[in-house]
């Protein structure tokens, strides 16, 4: 459909021994939306946002990205059109223990294509991490390894950005800090998904689908997402 | 970018990555000082060789009667052939020259022996003991002009009760086989009377030395039943001055056949022709090669061990970190990027551990040769591009099923919290 930077036809996802975690999921995302997914703890939201965020494949039903069939890609070829689509930010944070801030954010700029220490420096000043470049993971808070995550997640301007309970691990306060922060990146035009069990946090997006059983139990728009882009 | 992930990585790990660098020290040690000592070990085992006797023997070439037949020819019965002393020189001038360790004439002439009691009838052996030789050409200009040879040089495993004879121009001395002192019931400082007489018919008149037995000769070979004496004695009593029957040669030759020497001898003095001693030749080789084929199984066993140690450290360094290659790829690291970052760890644990054990391996290299071989065994500069090549391709080699496990680590488990 017109606008829809993802859409998910019949996904289905079987694991060994016959487990289902996807069990025929419909969704079409609006470019420049924000989308919270929530559901309880083995519903099958991580592994739709695995999907989504190409670090797994559907054992069933299409997945297209930005017009690009995924669902069939190799594994070398999710991985391309991942590190140029997708941002990722996950609950755990996920920072290599012996490289400072600024390398974490460079090694990501490595793995797309070239290092600029210019830039990954000034997406850490964008994320109020200017001050602690050098700082290893271990010297850092929980919110600020997360606001690292969100610096790594976009150094290489993707233009989905997808987290799983970015803010699980944080407490109130610095919680906050990383909502505001992803409010603001929605609000620059990235289209968010985000896996939460907060119904709070929840509540902040444009839209929430919950997932149960592996199936979408509701799909709830609170509004028609003002930042998102139509297509022509 | 890789290179400060590299380095932080290894400097994080450090003691595993020191077991790695260790095990490789060990392979390449091994392999250095074998190939150090295999390099070495040709000559050295060339000239443990050379202890036991000559390995070519030079001859007056005969004349040969064709008699018909294919192939089928007779050598001259009726002319006795010798070599003239004078041109002996030449062996030491041929281009092999260095390689000629030594030689010594031989003039045998079978004469009486008597002691006052009893007579036998001896061979004797005029020869040179131990003495300079003067190289009339050179080969070349700078190559010295004096050579000091004998069969006390090229034979010192014979077994001598008393003294060699240590003066050349010495006419009173003789040192005889085992075989022969007993029969004649002779010891050192007894004296003894050899009389040649020429056969019926032939030219000459008998003539006798008395000589006194300064050493009792035992080889277990045909010189225990002969008499030596040096040779201008022999040339003398037979009156055949200036000749000789026979010439040992021995020859120090690991990258050339013994066959060349032969050939260059009849080059350079073409009245003689070379034979090599088969057996000894044979048996060195076939030594040389069992020594050379230990020495390789050695070394693979060691190199096989290192890659046993690699392949252990980097199994467990991709196990310990299969969250951190998830998350390398869950942020765009493509499969080659991994197996870059991996085999660059593999690269330099090889190239520390074969540095590390190229310098272990020169000084047990030295320790196998003082105490195999009493000498020090020279350095090779090939050694070191070969022991480093060696030490980081079974460094890679062990490394690829660990690589090949972490290409397979998925992304996904990043964000399952595994």
């Amino acid at each position: 459909m017109a606008g829809d930077i993802i859409e998910v036809e019949g996904v289905r996802k079987l694991y060994g021994g016959g487990t289902r975690a996807l069990d025929g999921v419909d969704l079409a995302i609006k470019e420049g939306s924000w989308t919270t997914i929530v559901g309880p703890s083995g519903s099958g939201k991580t592994t739709l946002l695995n999907i989504i965020g190409c670090l797994d494949s559907p054992s069933e039903g299409r997945v297209v990205i930005d017009g690009t069939e995924v669902g069939h890609l190799g594994q070398d070829a999710l991985t391309r059109f991942r590190k140029d689509h997708i941002g990722l930010v996950f609950q755990q944070y996920h920072l290599v223990p012996y490289l400072t801030a600024l390398e974490n954010v460079m090694m990501a700029q490595y793995f797309h294509s070239v290092v600029d220490e210019g830039g990954a420096t000034a997406a850490l000043e964008r994320v109020g991490l200017g001050h602690r470049l050098e700082h290893l993971p271990a010297q850092l808070s929980g919110g600020e390894q997360q606001r690292v995550c969100i610096a790594r997640a976009l150094i290489n301007e993707p233009r989905i950005l997808l987290a799983d309970e970015p803010t699980g691990n944080l407490d109130q306060a610095n919680g906050r800090n990383v909502l505001e922060l992803i409010d603001v990146l929605h609000r620059d035009g990235h289209t968010v998904i985000m896996v939460t069990h907060n119904p709070e946090i929840a509540g902040m997006g444009d839209r929430t689908i919950e997932i149960i059983d592996g199936k979408v139990s509701s799909d709830t728009r609170r509004r028609e997402h003002p930042h998102a882009k139509e297509a022509a | 970018m890789l290179l400060r992930i590299l380095t932080k990585s290894l400097a994080r790990r450090k003691s595993r990555i020191a077991l790695a660098v260790v095990a490789v020290l060990m392979g390449a040690a091994v392999a250095t000082a074998l190939m150090t000592v295999s390099l070495d070990v040709t000559e050295k085992v060339s000239l443990e060789f050379r202890k036991y006797g000559a390995n070519l023997m030079v001859v007056p070439k005969s004349d040969t009667i064709d008699v018909g037949f294919p192939g089928v020819q007779l050598g001259s019965v009726t002319e006795q052939r010798y070599i003239n002393e004078s041109e002996l020189w030449k062996i030491k001038a041929i281009f092999w020259r260095n390689n000629v360790l030594g030689f010594t004439p031989f003039l045998y002439q079978v004469v009486e022996a008597s002691d006052g009691n009893g007579t036998q009838d001896v061979v004797l052996a005029g020869t040179y003991f131990n003495r300079e030789v003067a190289i009339l050409e050179p080969y070349a200009p700078q190559d010295p002009t004096l050579f000091r040879t004998g069969i006390q040089r090229i034979n010192p495993w014979w077994r001598v009760d008393g003294q060699w004879i240590g003066d050349p121009n010495d006419t009173a001395s003789a040192m005889v086989g085992k075989a022969v002192a007993e029969k004649l019931g002779v010891g050192i400082g007894d004296e003894l009377t050899l009389t040649y007489r020429p056969l019926v018919g032939a030219e000459g008149n008998t003539t006798s030395r008395d000589v006194t037995v300064v050493g009792i000769i035992t080889t277990g070979g045909v010189e225990d039943d002969q008499v030596f004496v040096n040779l201008p004695v022999a040339q003398e009593l037979t009156a055949r001055p200036g000749k000789v029957h026979t010439v040992q040669v021995s020859a120090l030759c690991t990258k050339c056949p013994v066959e060349t020497f032969a050939r260059e001898i009849e080059a350079k003095i073409p009245s003689v022709e070379g034979k090599t001693v088969k057996q000894l030749v044979d048996a060195e080789m076939s030594t040389l090669g069992m020594v050379e084929g230990l020495m390789l199984m050695v070394t693979l066993v060691a190199l096989f061990a290192s890659a046993l140690g690699v392949m252990t450290t980097m199994t467990s360094s991709v196990i310990e970190r299969r969250k951190e290659i998830g998350l390398m790829k869950a942020v765009g690291a493509e499969r080659r990027k991994i197996v870059a970052l991996f085999l660059s760890e593999a690269a330099i644990i090889g190239a520390i551990g074969g540095a590390a054990g190229f310098v272990a391996g020169l000084v047990l290299a030295q320790v196998i040769g003082i105490s195999v071989f009493s000498t020090p065994i020279g350095l090779h500069a090939l050694v070191l591009p070969a022991v480093m090549g060696l030490a980081v391709a079974v460094a890679l080699l062990a490394s690829l099923l660990p690589v090949r496990r972490a290409m397979g680590v998925e992304p996904a488990i990043v964000l399952r919290g595994e």
